[in-house]
């Protein structure tokens, strides 16, 4: 009984479901998706929609919302491919300078729905749009191929057999983890979606926080860039496109309430995974990509219902079983 | 505990009518919880009944079975002489039972009259919506009521205590018999509360019966007619309110005797901790200086919108300060932002405890460890295990249930919150705590937990800057009391000097002479 409790308590168990219900259907539908050759393909295209959506996930959680990521990660393709195939810098200083670009972009978004007091949703729908922009107008609308020989074993390379993407995202995973989890920043992030008033009557710093959110989600953004641009050997302004609502469903499919104060980091990978493995199914069915959006749209429904139904769902449970005793009256 | 429907003929004002309600031997249990135990109750036309007793003893969920909101178990529900079962709130409306409840069910941005016709606008022949005709019904329940509120006003731009009136006059709308009102106050100022009063006082004019349910008992006292003390679910008691003393109440309430209702205890020393020196800001605080000592209750007394709150506000840093200084230990502090005032050793326990206090994404323990983070480093890192060690530590000390370590505080009663808090200042080692209505909406029992912590924080040389409307409190729990009028500090007085009456009068600026023919 208390086992129940915990499970109905438990704010995983809807993203798990989801997550194994999508796995179970397609691995019945499609018997090349177990392959390890294809795992491997899983774990390569979930890497640059997971680690976006890290970013996305903690500017959720501050109880705002970033839709330019996208966008960021097209600037950073083409900024990267820009600086070291025209302008001959070193691979290492170029990566180093599209994160600061990636960073900037993140405190642009964050500076202007904190402190300039606009919302979130309309700041980054601006920078979305602007972004993406830039990325055009400095590549006068041409995608820039064969950046470096340099850049495609970022992403192609392997580790003890393991391709290298798995440990960028371990590790940046296990890394805002332990921000979210162990750190000050970390649980002002969660006090200030929870309850922005209280945040701030308590001491905190509502606008800083929101502030370093944004940031984290525009290097984040950059990160995933430069995985992009290193999986593609290539700098486009078209890239990246469904990233920003792809890192959202993520956060959402995970169980992070856009209301701000609900969400975990573990949760928002099996969101990605979810996401990942709906377009990696539906790519060896053969589905065209208009379908494979629709089915996307329908696990968001899916995820995020099971969810808000959950409580009741187990309380019927509860019922039937009789003799528990409900402690919230 | 089978309690008889018995109808009090010496003390009913109403002996010769029938009872508008009858309730009979209404049970109702939720999993685990017996809400209700065999309880009876009689509402006559013309009455207001209210109903007392702690949370958790069974007043609102009584009201919500009378209101089709749940459906007992067993037992009879009688109104007007019919016996009736309502299957939803609408089915007790119908028939012209309404209930007011504390959050208002109005669109902010609607009309007066809209939110009046609210889903029945009345129609022209061509099926358009009759804006005449809606407005002048609308006039005319407002003028049955003499409330002189504008039909085409916007709800959201009225005051909470006019938006209240515009619930009780939708009701009214609806031609109901019987009004339930739950905790119809809680959100009112003193002048605002009376004029509720008197409305309410006029319903039982027009042979409108009212179930008032309260934790202010002397406002029960002021207006009920009889009053039925609930529980544990089980009805002790309906009485005549002039044949019961308010300390027997309290005492069938919470059962047990409290020798005093207010246990205070005097722990001010002689050294000052604040200094509050001819202080202004742009919202209307005005030249306002006094001084905290260490260990007291300072109480600050005045009317809904005086400028005291404005004044915790200030002191607090989340007003800008425009003229004056605050003196803390003898030397000039500077709060721009709560932040700043945190960092000087200043706590808030916020009037609006949901809206301003909660976190009900965290569980207990990081509501309280929230207010001093720092504390638990260890190099770059948060200690989880030493955290929920404050914890456990914090929520024994406060006697706060225990389960708030494990589950979000949102599924703790008003009283427990507001001790976790409490907790959350004390944690941080505020050395004044301000306290902005500390006791609203929260239960007898739980209030005198309250209480005692002050008496325990100001043991330890906690200061406590006091707001409360509830004057007799104020009065009983504080050490001396500054009187608020217009954003000006009018007097400084110790509280047992004052009355509740003269604190009254020159909070609203109303002579005293005045004030002794109200208390007649």
């Amino acid at each position: 009984m208390d086992f129940l409790r915990k499970i109905s308590r438990s704010t995983l168990i809807g993203p798990l479901g989801a997550f194994l219900l999508v796995a179970i259907i397609v691995s019945f539908a499609t018997p090349r998706f177990l392959h390890p050759q294809n795992l491997a393909n899983v774990s390569l295209q979930v890497a640059t929609v997971a680690v976006v959506a890290i970013g996305a996930t903690l500017v959720i959680l501050t109880g705002g919302i970033d839709l330019s990521p996208g966008s960021t990660v097209a600037l950073v393709t083409c900024t990267l491919a820009i600086l070291v195939k025209n302008m001959g810098l070193p691979l290492p200083i170029g990566i180093f300078l599209v994160l600061i670009l990636g960073l900037f972009c993140g405190a642009i978004n964050g500076f202007f729905s904190s402190y300039g007091k606009i919302p979130s949703f309309i700041v980054t729908l601006a920078t979305m749009s602007i972004y993406r922009g830039v990325a055009f107008l400095i590549t006068n609308g041409t995608p820039i191929f064969s950046v470096s020989p340099a850049l495609e074993p970022l992403f192609y390379g392997k580790f003890l057999g393991i391709p290298l993407p798995f440990y960028y995202v371990v590790v940046l995973y296990s890394l805002a983890a332990l921000y979210l989890r162990n750190t000050i920043s970390g649980r002002a992030i969660y006090a200030v979606g929870g309850n922005e008033s209280a945040a701030r009557l308590t001491g905190l710093s509502v606008n800083g926080t929101r502030m370093l959110a944004f940031t984290f989600s525009g290097v984040t953004a950059a990160i995933g860039g430069v995985l992009l641009a290193a999986w593609l050997n290539s700098g486009s302004p078209n890239y990246g496109q469904e990233l920003g609502l792809q890192s959202i469903a993520a956060a959402v499919i995970g169980g992070a309430s856009l209301v701000g104060g609900y969400g975990s980091m573990f949760a928002t990978l099996i969101g990605a995974l979810t996401v990942a493995i709906v377009q990696n199914g539906l790519n060896l069915l053969a589905v065209p990509a208009s379908w494979q959006e629709i089915t996307l749209g329908i696990v968001i429904v899916i995820a995020v219902g099971f969810d808000m139904w959950r409580t009741r769902i187990f309380q019927s449970i509860r019922h039937l079983r009789k003799k528990t005793p409900v402690d919230m009256l | 505990m089978g309690v008889e429907l018995q109808i009090q003929t010496e003390s009913s004002p109403c002996e010769i009518k029938k009872p508008l309600l009858q309730i009979y031997k209404l049970s109702k249990a939720f999993p685990g919880v017996q809400a209700l135990a065999n309880v009876s109750l009689d509402v006559f036309a013309g009455e207001i009944h209210a109903l007392v007793g702690e949370n958790g003893s069974g007043k609102s969920t009584l009201a919500k079975c009378i209101a089709g909101v749940h459906q007992p178990e067993s037992g009879q529900i009688f109104f007007n002489g019919e016996q009736v079962n309502f299957h939803s709130p609408l089915d007790a409306r119908l028939a012209g039972i309404a209930t007011i409840y504390q959050e208002f069910s109005l669109i902010p941005s609607l009309t007066v009259a809209e939110n009046i016709y609210l889903g029945r606008y009345p129609r022209t022949r061509a099926g358009f919506v009759d804006w005449a005709k809606m407005r002048r019904d609308t006039l005319a329940v407002l003028e049955s009521l003499s409330l002189t509120l504008e039909p085409d006003s916007i709800v959201g731009s009225l005051s909470v205590a006019e938006q209240q009136l515009v619930e009780i006059a939708k009701a009214i709308s609806l031609d109901a018999k019987l009004l339930i009102m739950d905790e119809p106050t809680a959100a009112l100022g003193l002048r605002e509360s009376r004029r509720l009063m008197e409305l309410i006082r006029h319903l039982t004019q027009q042979q409108k019966a009212i179930i008032y349910i309260s934790h202010r008992l002397d406002e029960v006292y002021q207006i009920a007619d009889r009053v039925t003390i609930l529980k544990d679910g089980k009805r002790i008691d309906t009485v005549s309110i002039n044949a019961l003393k308010m300390s027997d109440m309290v005492r069938m309430m919470i059962g047990f005797d409290i020798d005093q209702h207010y246990p205070k205890e005097h722990n001010a020393r002689p050294e000052t901790l604040l200094y509050v020196d001819r202080i202004s800001t742009e919202n209307g605080v005005r030249e306002v200086s006094f001084d905290i000592k260490v260990g007291e209750v300072f109480g600050l007394g005045g009317m809904l919108g005086s400028g005291r709150t404005e004044i915790a506000r200030a002191i607090y840093g989340a007003d800008r300060i425009v003229s004056g200084q605050l003196i803390l230990d003898g030397k000039t502090i500077t709060c721009r932002s709560p932040k700043d005032a945190v960092a000087q050793g200043i706590g808030m326990i916020p009037e609006n405890r949901k809206s301003d206090g909660c976190f009900f994404n965290f569980e207990g323990t990081k509501n309280i460890t929230i207010s001093r983070l720092v504390e638990l480093l260890r190099g770059p890192f948060l200690d989880l295990s030493l955290e929920r060690k404050y914890g456990e530590m914090y929520i024994k000390r406060m006697s706060v249930t225990p389960t708030a370590l494990e589950r979000s505080i949102q599924y703790l009663s008003g009283g427990n919150q507001q001790k976790v808090i409490i907790a959350r200042w004390l944690f941080s080692k505020a050395r004044l705590l301000i306290m902005d209505e500390p006791t609203q909406g929260i239960d007898i029992g739980a209030k005198l937990e309250i209480y005692r912590v002050i008496n325990e924080l100001t043991a330890n040389g906690i200061s406590i800057l006091l707001i409360s409307s509830d004057f007799p409190e104020l009065l009983a729990l504080s050490d001396r009391i500054a009187i608020v009028r217009n954003g000006r500090v009018v007097e400084i007085t110790d509280a047992n000097k004052l009355t509740e009456y003269r604190l009254m009068a020159i909070a609203s600026g109303v002579s005293e002479l005045e004030i002794t023919e109200l208390k007649n």
